[in-house]
């Protein structure tokens, strides 16, 4: 089935946040500290309120009281970050480079811009810390695992404590990855519109229409119910929605104070700076083995960067506690703040930045026992979870190695490095597992016969890219048995039936259940419907009703044969909604998806270059909805992979404490060049527990174990092993 | 961007002539980097004279020389018949740079005179002697991957980021300029500047000179040639190190060579002592290294550009031999 | 004035005639229009809105997808910002306004360009086409279009108008013999989602089938 919004996508009616027309629109633009630390001790506005076309310059000096808002770092409310999500012009402390103090507002673009420029500010400059290796001896354990021994960032230990080091056969080694940024194409946008003093709709480019409607409600003091969330096309995010960020704030400030319509769509700088980054992370992993191949104890330690006002975690040491039989376990996470905007989940996010560690180091060991990387992950393959006993609810990640493997051409692989060249070209490859937890929350669906015979389904969700809307549309579909055609699903709106925030690959996981389950509810109420009009539908048993092709029939008597639409038309219009609910059952499984990444490369010997020639992509992602859209993920996960091993690195001057990458001519996201042909593999085995569709997850899997992958297969071709991405030609020559 | 006053030329001589009349006058062709540095307050021209409509976009064969008009497109010089034939390495060097749709839009006379993407020139934030005169070279002591390892001074270390000014230099290209004081020719290896104390200005153009066309001489290099562009990604990134290699050979004997690399210098830098050590020798991998260690000296790293010492002399190497194979 | 001089020109009656208009409204104004640029731009910050306007705008005629326009904009306004904010034509995206990344792809007189690089007056008389003007009309989609949903050729959506406008550039332009080939010239737009071996067989696709692009 192709995507359901895929004419829209094609001919460019699809709208994204900035593209909105709203009468008497006005143009917002922000201007950035440029120091990273300290006060504004003077910002003069002067000679951009006198800029042609400028409506207002807002400033800490002169910007609106946020009835709910609380200082930064005083807000103990905040789930899942220590501290609080910054907002603008609330105080005069500058806390990283590029902070909005001002923002202008014009009634052009261009106008906006220009009188931005003329902002001047002075500062009372502290010494700043950006400098993450210079930090890593302040480096905290989260106030989240000081709280709470057990969360998943506190220490772990199973078995003895470091007892690597007294193994007979071990290695021990340092991996960093540099701060990554997501850099959707679609740079940050929101549309602000006050449509009375006290109600607000926005248009904005965010993962969950929710929770950004709860966290601007929150705010201004506002009931939820005021504040409308649209996100209808997100263009793209990869996780730098899963915050409510100053930008946004700023654009609702603008609109409120000139009392217009206000957009506000961020530069290619600013993207760097104020809506998150995959923090750059120094890990270190010590691993020792049997000589027969038998992992005995691994310790793995991680220093992740943060913000000084936000404690941002993730799950970087997760894969590495249960997915290889180590009876001896050690894990360390720990923080540095430094004086730089705070992080937030990027595409595969902590899971990604550990497997680069252990699937390297997995690498390493087997190289030092000389025995096949395959063949090693095989001799420590995990029947249940390790980490707490529990059985997996489905594991299918042997047929994920065998797929791969043969696709891949694995048995051309040498164990020797540098043995295969084809000219100046060196070839060779290599392997990476990911795993991400099989997540299910809860969700709403609202499900509505309309007059003409369709379903119209709506959830508050997002399709950011995945391609919800297609999947829950086949969903449906399949539930009520109809053709997709029959099936409008609407998302994107925080009117519609509550849903969760867009990500950690629970989508489909999550609100597929709650359509599945709406559209039965649905096709209860048409067997009453059908009942009520027909002796023969009401002495039938349920499972006798079918429900094909817009009619329901009755097994075994032919006269018994109902459309939808008729039954829709007596009754007016039925809705239902749903509330879907993750079992307490599901919690005696351990639930996670598979993947693993084969890599073909070549390296150039003089110069240094990689070319990924092959990957192949396998999964073990539970029941695939839709192969197309499913397939394109994987593909698409691959290809951040290939950024993440190869291309991507955001720098800062730690003198100035200001990104020198600072757009994409320096920041390298991959081009088509960079991308082979991926081929995807999807085991689509149903999992029993996670749901009823039997569904596990894919978006983070698909770019979780790819780097490793890469870099193994680097070390296969040439014999180099590097440990710090990217692996750009400097360091292969 | 800064609010500018608009105007269009139709005739070289008015366009001269308004630009020399006004100092915070710019012209202004393709527009892909004057615009980009507009939108970042990098440069603010108060005018801006559209020379879209000279008629200088001519590729044409003359006596001795090939003439391409400073006005012609990248992508269509890069897919023109006569270059191909004539000068490979040319559009070898044009397809390397930019994307198509760049490449549709900037000029032969844009290209040449397009500014460092040096990062610190780029962000009014940060010092910058080529941005600000006398606020410090922000690269010196900082982020300088991308940096010169040849002709620097203590002001600027910058370099320049055309992939098509290699070739041209490599082929002894001459620039033809219009001025206030009547016409001139430039060799093209005197047309960008080295930094020295002003690194703020680029090239040896005077004030109201508008480059008309290019002049490649007739050469023999139209088969071993090699355009290498080393970067961080398979395409569409600036180089970290590209070669310009053209050979002439006589069986396997090098009769005569030209040589030149990008990425490396505030200008295209021309490798005339590497190219001697190579003619009369036999296109081997050791006659290429001898020519590659001739061309390296003299080049000195900083923090972060050491990896150039070695990617340099392997990328001419490897240049040398795909023009060799070629 | 400079854009009097021969050889130069804004040559538009309505931009004179606006001149001649404008001027006449104020006698300040006449003084003012023969005072050099920025002293004019300063003073003109002070001054009522409409008149600043009129001091901005240049006039600028093209033709959008076939439909001819007469417009006023300030010289500063991007071919992208014209089409996004003042024609509403949002098929057109925006994803870093440098010429990095091939969102704005649009065909100018049938050659791809990136338009936030360009000026909008600097395509006087010139014939654009956007993805909305791509398909010949009514519910008939363009061939590549066509392809690119069969080969889900995207995820997000974003970059798709572009790439749509640079895959039908590349099989004009003779650059989609091969995947490498296409690889190449497809790499001004960039595709974050990482749909690239799905546009790369949308593309093949169309130019196999040998339709007229």
């Amino acid at each position: 089935m192709n995507r359901v919004d895929g004419r829209q996508k094609v001919t460019g009616a699809a709208k994204y946040s900035a593209e909105y027309q709203l009468p008497n629109m006005a143009y917002a633009v922000l201007v950035g500290s440029t120091i990273a630390k300290g006060r504004l001790s003077s910002i003069d506005t002067k000679a951009a309120e006198r800029a042609p076309g400028v409506l207002a310059v807002i400033t800490h000096q002169n910007g609106p009281k946020l009835p709910g808002h609380k200082p930064v770092g005083k807000d103990p409310s905040q789930p899942q970050t220590v501290g609080s999500a910054l907002r603008v012009f609330t105080d005069d402390k500058i806390r990283f480079n590029d902070q909005p103090i001002a923002v202008v507002v014009a009634d052009s673009w261009e106008r906006a811009r220009y009188a931005a420029r003329l902002v001047k500010a002075q500062y009372a400059q502290e010494a700043h810390q950006t400098n993450l290796e210079a930090n890593k001896p302040n480096a905290f354990l989260p106030t989240q695992a000081k709280k709470n021994p057990k969360s998943p960032v506190a220490d772990y230990q199973r078995g003895q404590v470091d007892a690597y080091k007294t193994g007979a056969l071990k290695l021990e080694a340092e991996y960093v990855i540099p701060t990554e940024v997501h850099h959707p194409i679609e740079m940050q946008s929101i549309t602000a519109h006050w449509e009375a003093p006290d109600r607000l709709t926005l248009y904005d480019k965010t993962q969950g229409t929710m929770a950004t409607r709860r966290d601007f409600a929150r705010e201004w003091g506002l009931p939820e119910e005021n504040v409308k969330v649209i996100a209808t096309y997100v263009g793209g995010a990869f996780g730098n929605g899963l915050h409510s960020w100053p930008h946004e704030s700023a654009a609702i400030v603008a609109a409120k104070v000139v009392n217009r319509p206000v957009k506000l769509m961020l530069t290619r700088e600013q993207m760097f700076t104020m809506v998150g980054y995959r923090p750059h992370t120094w890990q270190k992993i010590g691993m020792s083995a049997t000589p027969d191949g038998k992992i005995t104890a691994i310790t793995h330690e991680a220093i992740g960067q943060t913000s000084t006002y936000e404690e941002f975690t993730e799950a970087t040491l997760g894969q590495t506690r249960m997915m290889y039989q180590a009876p001896n376990m050690t894990t360390r996470y720990r923080l540095a703040a430094l004086d730089i905007g705070s992080p937030i989940w990027m595409r595969g996010p902590g899971e990604a930045t550990g497997a680069f560690a252990l699937e390297s180091a997995m690498d390493e060991m087997a190289y030092l026992l000389n025995i096949d990387p395959l063949e090693f992950r095989l001799r420590n393959y995990t029947d249940k979870d390790p980490e707490n006993g529990k059985p997996w609810s489905s594991k299918f990640l042997k047929e994920c190695y065998q797929a791969g493997a043969e696709r891949i051409g694995w048995n051309k692989r040498q164990l020797k490095p540098g043995s295969v060249r084809e000219g100046d070209w060196l070839i060779g490859y290599g392997m990476g597992v990911g795993t991400f937890g099989a997540h299910r929350g809860t969700s709403k669906a609202t499900a509505k016969l309309l007059p003409d015979g369709t379903v119209l389904l709506q959830s508050a969700v997002t399709d950011i890219g995945p391609g919800t809307g297609t999947a829950m549309t086949q969903i449906a579909a399949d539930t009520l048995g109809v053709t997709p055609a029959k099936v409008r699903f609407e998302w994107g709106n925080s009117d519609f039936a509550r849903a969760p925030t867009q990500g950690g690959s629970a989508i489909v996981n999550t609100v597929g259940p709650a359509v599945q389950e709406a559209c039965l509810a649905l096709k209860d109420k048409l067997r009453e419907l059908a009942a009520a009009g027909n002796g023969a539908f009401a002495a039938a048993r349920k499972e006798d009703v079918t429900f094909a092709d817009g009619y329901l029939t009755l097994a075994g008597n032919a006269t018994a044969r109902v459309t939808y639409t008729d039954l829709v038309k007596q009754a007016g219009g039925q809705a239902v909604t749903v509330e879907s609910k993750p079992s307490d059952k599901g919690r005696e499984y351990s639930m996670y998806s598979f993947s693993v990444h084969f890599a073909q490369v070549r390296v150039h010997q003089l110069t240094g270059e990689v070319r990924v020639s092959k990957l192949v992509s396998c999964a073990d992602a539970g029941t695939i909805i839709n192969e197309k859209t499913a397939g394109n993920q994987m593909k698409g996960g691959a290809v951040g992979g290939i950024g993440m091993a190869l291309t991507e690195a955001a720098v800062i001057d730690d003198r100035f404490g200001r990104y020198v990458t600072k757009d994409l001519a320096e920041y390298h996201v991959p081009v088509h060049a960079d991308a082979p042909a991926v081929e995807v593999y999807f085991v689509n085995q149903p999992d029993p527990h996670v749901n009823a569709l039997g569904t596990k997850g894919i978006g983070e899997i698909a770019t979780i174990g790819v780097a490793p992958a890469i870099a193994n297969a680097i070390f296969n071709a040439t014999g180099k092993r590097i440990r710090e991405l990217p692996i750009t030609p400097d360091k292969l020559i | 961007m800064n609010q500018f006053q608009y105007v269009r030329a139709s005739k070289p001589k008015a366009a001269i002539e308004a630009l020399a009349r006004d100092p915070n006058a710019q012209f202004i062709a393709g527009g892909t980097n004057l615009l980009d540095l507009m939108k970042r307050g990098v440069m603010a021209p108060q005018k801006l004279i559209d020379i879209n409509k000279l008629p200088l976009d001519k590729i044409e064969r003359q006596e001795g020389n090939i003439r391409i008009g400073a006005l012609a497109l990248n992508g269509a010089v890069a897919e023109d018949k006569l270059v191909l034939e004539k000068l490979p390495l040319l559009a070898q060097a044009l397809n390397a740079g930019a994307s198509a749709q760049l490449r549709n839009m900037a000029t032969v006379g844009g290209n040449m005179l397009q500014r460092t993407r040096c990062p610190y020139f780029y962000d009014t934030a940060m010092p910058c002697n080529k941005r600000e005169p006398g606020t410090g070279c922000g690269a010196l002591e900082g982020y300088n991957r991308m940096h010169a390892i040849f002709g620097f001074s203590d002001k600027c270390i910058a370099v320049h980021p055309s992939d098509m000014s290699v070739a041209l230099a490599a082929l002894d290209a001459t620039v033809l300029v219009s001025g206030p004081k009547g016409d001139r020719r430039i060799p093209f290896a005197e047309l960008h500047r080295l930094p020295g104390d002003q690194p703020h200005i680029d090239t040896t153009l005077g004030a109201g000179e508008l480059i008309t066309a290019v002049e490649v001489p007739d050469n023999a290099f139209t088969r071993h040639v090699h355009y290498l562009k080393v970067r961080e990604r398979a395409s569409y990134a600036f180089a970290l190190v590209s070669v310009a290699a053209a050979l002439q050979l006589d069986g396997s004997t090098i009769k005569d060579a030209r040589l030149a690399m990008g990425g490396v210098a505030h200008k295209p830098w021309r490798l005339a002592d590497a190219e001697k050590t190579l003619v009369g020798k036999p296109a081997t991998d050791e006659t290429f290294r001898q020519a590659a260690e001739v061309a390296m000296r003299g080049a000195k790293a900083f923090q972060h550009n050491a990896y150039k010492l070695k990617l340099g002399p392997n990328s001419i190497v490897q240049a040398l031999k795909n023009a060799a194979a070629a | 004035m400079a854009d009097e001089q021969p050889g130069l020109s804004l040559d538009h009656d309505e931009h004179s005639q606006a001149r001649r208009t404008f001027l006449k409204q104020s006698s300040l104004l006449t003084a003012l229009a023969f005072t050099p640029g920025p002293v004019v731009r300063a003073a003109a910050a002070e001054l009522d809105e409409k008149v600043a306007a009129a001091f901005e705008k240049v006039p600028l005629k093209l033709a959008v997808n076939g439909k001819r326009y007469k417009l006023q904009v300030e010289p500063r306004t991007t071919l992208l910002d014209l089409l996004r904010e003042q024609l509403h034509l949002t098929g057109t995206k925006k994803g870093c306004d440098y010429g990095q990344c091939g969102a704005c792809t649009v065909h100018v007189d049938g050659k791809r360009i990136n338009s936030c690089l360009t000026l909008a007056v600097m395509q006087e008389g010139k014939e654009v086409t956007t993805i909305e003007g791509l398909a010949p009309g009514g519910d008939k989609l363009h061939p590549m279009q066509e392809a690119f949903i069969k080969h889900d050729g995207f995820q997000c959506g974003y970059c798709t108008p572009g790439q749509i406008m640079s895959a039908v550039a590349c099989i004009r332009e003779g650059h989609a013999d091969s995947e490498g080939e296409i690889r190449e010239y497809m790499s001004g737009n960039i595709c974050r989602c990482g749909a690239y071996t799905n546009i790369v067989a949308a593309i093949q696709e169309v130019k196999n089938g040998g339709q007229r692009v």
